[in-house]
């Protein structure tokens, strides 16, 4: 079990009034899972991402991840996790808009303290991997937004992560260019690679195989395809 | 890798916003070239000064003649006489060169044209100790003032004053008070002191001046040419200590002469420039303390705008010190560009300062060293605010930052 999440809270005070985004969510994950998370806007979907992304910490409730518990943990301690364990993909795909295709990707290997030469290395590698070798030197602004993502997805991948969080990652991109970001997300998982993702597309969600609804801060629904 | 990082972010964030980059650092440029501008004239007039100074040859000490009181009432003057040369000449604790001269005016005659001029008495020496070159001709001797020989050395302008060429009176024989004198030697241009002026004035052996022209012993001053690495106040003692006993005064009467240091006012002068330089780098210090509270609003204003990017660090695993130091560094390195220009733009205007007044061009390098690390350290100082700010921001907070 890579996530085991149980009883999770997550409230926040705006003002005075308090707002209740997580009510008590109950998940487990297994390794090489490939999870769609849907529900209404507001629901807490990002919220849930957020807090087992080590983004963010609970209100209440544990949260193990690869059996470790990591609600106690210092906020250098979870950089760490989030830099060797996880893999983030954005709707805005969240390029350094001045920073070309290796450097992007370079990143999380400057993070990790990666030596240079080895970094690159890898950089290359995943690049290749998304398909992109032909455009290591161009910035955010000379790429499509499909070739974006895929940037966006090497970045991810880079520091070989237990977990992929894409939270709505084809929301920005047309329904074909969206289809290729599927197709290479299931062609990683297809080589064991564990993917959460949360989209409002049902045909997103049914390439996938297992689906949650949340509605109100609560799982409504667990399905496997 | 971090450094790197953090040196590229900072640059690309520079170049991003060139010109508020510019403007953010410009108290910063003007304080650092304030500072290197001042510095740098200070450096150069003092340069100038000591330039100066060295042209009057070696350090000079001179003795005048002063009131001597007894019992509180003034009794005239004590005269310096030749004999008190002597005695400070038999020294030989110091390498000192003594210089003893009287002066007077008197009438100088040459065929048709009459002048008054100054006559001084000198020995050889005191051209050395005054450090008067020789133009044409030759300086008299030691032995010529033993023999109280009728020789003149005239200043550069006294030719002139006579109507005549260098070649046309060198070697004639001119009257002075009437009696006739030979013109061996003409002095090159010194140039006015000030309160003296060498090149108007004539020069004959000291005890024929004594002797012939002014009928005393009794001496105008003493120069005491001594080296500059000479400790003053223990030759000053010396000078004292022999003319006191010569003199006769016994322990707690006052001294009959008085000693001037002509150095002092340089030292004076040098100070007064070393007071008026540290108060002008300190106005520009403090511009550049503002420089920095600038810095530093800018900084805030940047991790306003990148608070996304800074949540996506975060995300990719940035801890709190890289995020620091990608703020440090930028800040830091925007006040060191700025007090690098600053240096350039200082430089510059002390060059044309230096080359508009004839000085030579002094630029202390630690004074360069010095300002780009004060502004490095302005930078450091005002960027950790800002920079701790932007590390404590809430990683899941910033990401849904518009
Ligand atoms: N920092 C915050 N402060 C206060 N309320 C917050 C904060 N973050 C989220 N919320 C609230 O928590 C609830 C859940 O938000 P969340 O972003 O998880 O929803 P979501 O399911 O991702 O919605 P969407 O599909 O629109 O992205 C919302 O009501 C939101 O207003
Ligand atoms: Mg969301």
């Amino acid at each position: 079990m890579i996530i085991n999440v149980k009883n999770i809270k997550k409230s926040y005070n705006v003002g005075t009034q308090e707002v209740h985004a997580l009510r008590g969510i109950d998940l487990s994950v297994e390794k090489g899972e490939f999870m769609a998370i849907m529900g209404p806007s507001g629901s807490g979907k990002t919220t849930l991402m957020n807090i087992i992304g080590c983004l963010d910490t609970p209100t209440s409730g544990t949260y193990e991840l690869n059996g470790k518990s990591v609600s106690s943990l210092e906020d250098d301690e979870l950089a760490s996790i989030r830099n060797k364990e996880i893999g983030f993909v954005f709707q805005s795909f969240n390029l350094l808009a001045k920073n070309s295709t290796l450097d992007n990707v370079l990143l999380p290997l400057k993070y990790a303290g990666e030596n240079k030469n080895d970094a690159v290395i890898k950089a290359k590698k995943v690049i290749g991997r998304v398909g992109l070798t032909e455009r290591l030197d161009h910035t955010p602004a000379e790429l499509s937004g499909g070739q974006q993502q895929r940037v966006a997805i090497a970045r991810a991948l880079v520091n070989n992560p237990s977990i992929i969080f894409a939270d709505e990652p084809t929301g920005n991109l047309d329904s074909k260019t969206g289809e290729e970001v599927m197709n290479l997300f299931k062609e990683l998982n297809s080589y064991g690679q564990t993917i959460i993702l949360i989209t409002h597309e049902d045909s997103v969600a049914q390439q996938s195989n297992r689906v949650i609804t949340i509605m109100d801060g609560l799982i409504k629904s667990d399905n496997r395809n | 890798m971090l450094i790197e990082e953090s040196l590229k972010s900072a640059v690309s964030s520079i170049r991003t916003n060139r010109v508020r980059s510019f403007l953010t650092t410009l108290a910063i440029i003007i304080g650092t070239a304030a500072v290197i501008a001042v510095i740098g004239i200070g450096s150069s007039a003092s340069k100038a000064l000591e330039e100066d100074i060295d042209e009057l040859g070696p350090r000079t000490l001179s003795i005048f003649p002063s009131q001597r009181k007894r019992g509180g009432v003034s009794s005239g003057f004590n005269p310096l006489v030749i004999k008190d040369a002597e005695a400070l000449a038999d020294n030989n604790d110091h390498n000192w060169m003594i210089a003893p001269a009287m002066s007077g005016s008197r009438q100088i005659k040459y065929e048709n044209n009459n002048i008054s001029g100054e006559i001084n008495g000198y020995l050889p020496i005191n051209f050395k100790v005054r450090g008067f070159d020789l133009a044409h001709g030759r300086l008299f001797t030691e032995k010529e003032n033993l023999g109280r020989k009728k020789v003149v050395v005239l200043g550069s302008k006294v030719p002139g004053e006579l109507k005549k060429s260098v070649k046309q009176i060198l070697n004639q024989d001119i009257l002075v008070a009437g009696t006739s004198y030979k013109v061996i030697g003409i002095l090159a241009e010194e140039g006015s002191t000030g309160w003296q002026n060498p090149d108007d004035d004539l020069y004959v052996p000291l005890l024929t001046a004594s002797q012939r022209i002014f009928g005393t012993d009794r001496l105008g001053w003493i120069n005491v040419g001594i080296s500059n690495d000479t400790n003053v106040d223990y030759v000053m003692m010396t000078i004292e200590e022999i003319l006191r006993q010569k003199h006769d005064i016994g322990p707690g009467g006052e001294n009959d002469f008085r000693i001037n240091d002509w150095s002092q006012f340089s030292d004076l002068r040098r100070q007064a420039t070393g007071i008026f330089t540290a108060l002008i780098a300190g106005i520009a210090g403090i511009s550049l303390i503002v420089g920095g509270i600038g810095v530093m609003n800018i900084m805030l204003v940047s991790v306003t705008e990148r608070t996304r990017e800074i949540g996506l660090r975060k995300a990719l695993g940035a801890t709190h010190r890289s995020i620091m130091m990608q703020f440090i560094v930028e800040a830091v390195l925007l006040c060191i560009l700025g007090g690098l220009v600053g240096v350039f733009i200082g430089t510059s205007l002390l060059y044309l300062f230096a080359s508009f007044n004839d000085w030579p061009f002094a630029m202390p390098i630690s004074a360069i060293f010095g300002s780009i690390t004060f502004s490095a350290l302005v930078g450091l100082f005002f960027g950790i605010w800002p920079a701790r700010r932007a590390a404590q921001l809430d990683p899941a907070v910033s990401l849904r930052y518009e």
